[in-house]
């Protein structure tokens, strides 16, 4: 898809979510459930399957996260898979992100993590990362089982890694 | 008659000489041999002259038949002592080319084989060379690997929540003095 398409899209997501009052938690859903979507192959296949008819993979998207996410979270994605545009997901979801983000003068922190961060943690890290950068950041925490220990933080164009992975495949490196 | 009675008057069977023919032998014998030798030497003597002549001649042909082959024959000894030198000195000739020939192809060929050992000598202490780099290098890439494959197993062995955990705060403690940033 075009990125003027995907801009559309994100637009007219976060409009709808501002104008439900829910921005906050709905851009928090919408970026978890991308980054699920990134990182799992059924739910991908399942989500962009022509064969399956629009009606079930949205009837998928709701089994999903019925009761789980807010509501309008749940119609959004819904109404994205049910459009066709679920292969563009996760980059609709991050021009979302990036323009609430903006609209709150506020620098998208992705921050990759092998466990969930504690609320003091996610705070403490907002604030470190506030302070390295010089931006206030809206942080977004990804487990990402494959990072192996410690986070790694992206923040516009700067990346600040402190994984395992990364120190492991160092090692390798020299060796 | 008178004839007939000198012959009647003596014994038939008796001779005066022992070695004389009886007187009217000798009166016939005489003139009659003279006769033959006349005719012979009128009638049979240029026959007989020409026949010696003749065989003098034959005799003669043969003898200078004899020369010429005699000097044939000495000619074609001359003409093989001197084949019989040619073929010696050709023989010496072939024999000082073949030593020639020889000894070029023995020079040749000890310079080829200690060309050929130089060379094998050099491509031997170059496949060593390139087998004991190959053996470092397989060596050092398998202790790579399995130095790789040890940190692999003790790092995620040792990742417990506390160490988890540990990362997590070293982290957040270093972002805030401004660690490990890269653009």
């Amino acid at each position: 898809m075009s990125d003027s398409r995907i801009e559309g899209y994100a637009r007219g997501l976060f409009e709808i979510a501002r104008a439900e009052g829910t921005i906050d938690e709905v851009e928090d859903e919408l970026f978890r459930f991308a980054r699920s979507y990134e990182s799992s192959d059924d739910l991908r296949n399942a989500l962009t399957d022509e064969q399956i008819p629009a009606s079930r993979r949205q009837a998928i998207v709701e089994d999903l996260l019925g009761g789980k996410v807010t509501p309008t979270t749940t119609q959004l994605i819904s109404m994205v898979v049910g459009s066709g545009r679920a292969r563009d997901l996760p980059a609709i979801v991050d021009k979302l992100v990036a323009r609430a983000s903006s609209v709150k003068n506020l620098e998208v922190a992705e921050v990759r993590s092998a466990i969930p961060l504690t609320p003091d943690q996610e705070t403490r890290l907002a604030a470190a990362l506030a302070n390295a950068t010089g931006k206030e950041v809206n942080l977004k925490v990804v487990v990402d089982p494959s990072v192996l220990g410690g986070l790694v933080a992206t923040v516009g164009d700067t990346v600040i890694d402190g994984t395992v992975r990364t120190r492991i495949e160092q090692l390798k490196s020299r060796l | 008659m008178m004839l007939l009675a000198i012959l009647g008057a003596d014994d038939a069977t008796q001779t005066p000489s022992k070695y004389w023919p009886e007187g009217y032998e000798m009166l016939f014998g005489i003139p009659a041999s003279l006769i033959v030798f006349f005719l012979l030497w009128k009638f049979a003597g240029p026959t007989i002259k020409k026949g010696m002549a003749s065989r003098t001649a034959k005799i003669q042909g043969e003898l200078d038949a004899g020369e010429a082959d005699r000097a044939a024959a000495a000619a074609e000894a001359a003409q093989i002592r001197q084949a019989k030198g040619d073929i010696a000195a050709e023989r010496a000739r072939l024999l000082a080319d073949a030593d020639t020939q020889a000894a070029a192809l023995l020079e040749d060929g000890r310079a080829r084989l200690t060309s050929e050992i130089s060379e094998l000598e050099s491509r031997a202490e170059a496949d060593l060379v390139a087998a004991e780099s190959r053996s470092g290098d397989e060596l050092r890439a398998e202790i790579a690997r399995l130095s790789a494959a040890a940190v692999d197993h003790v790092v995620t062995g040792s990742l417990d929540a506390a160490t988890q955990q540990q990362l997590i705060e070293d982290f957040i403690a270093g972002v805030g003095v401004g660690a490990g940033v890269t653009r």
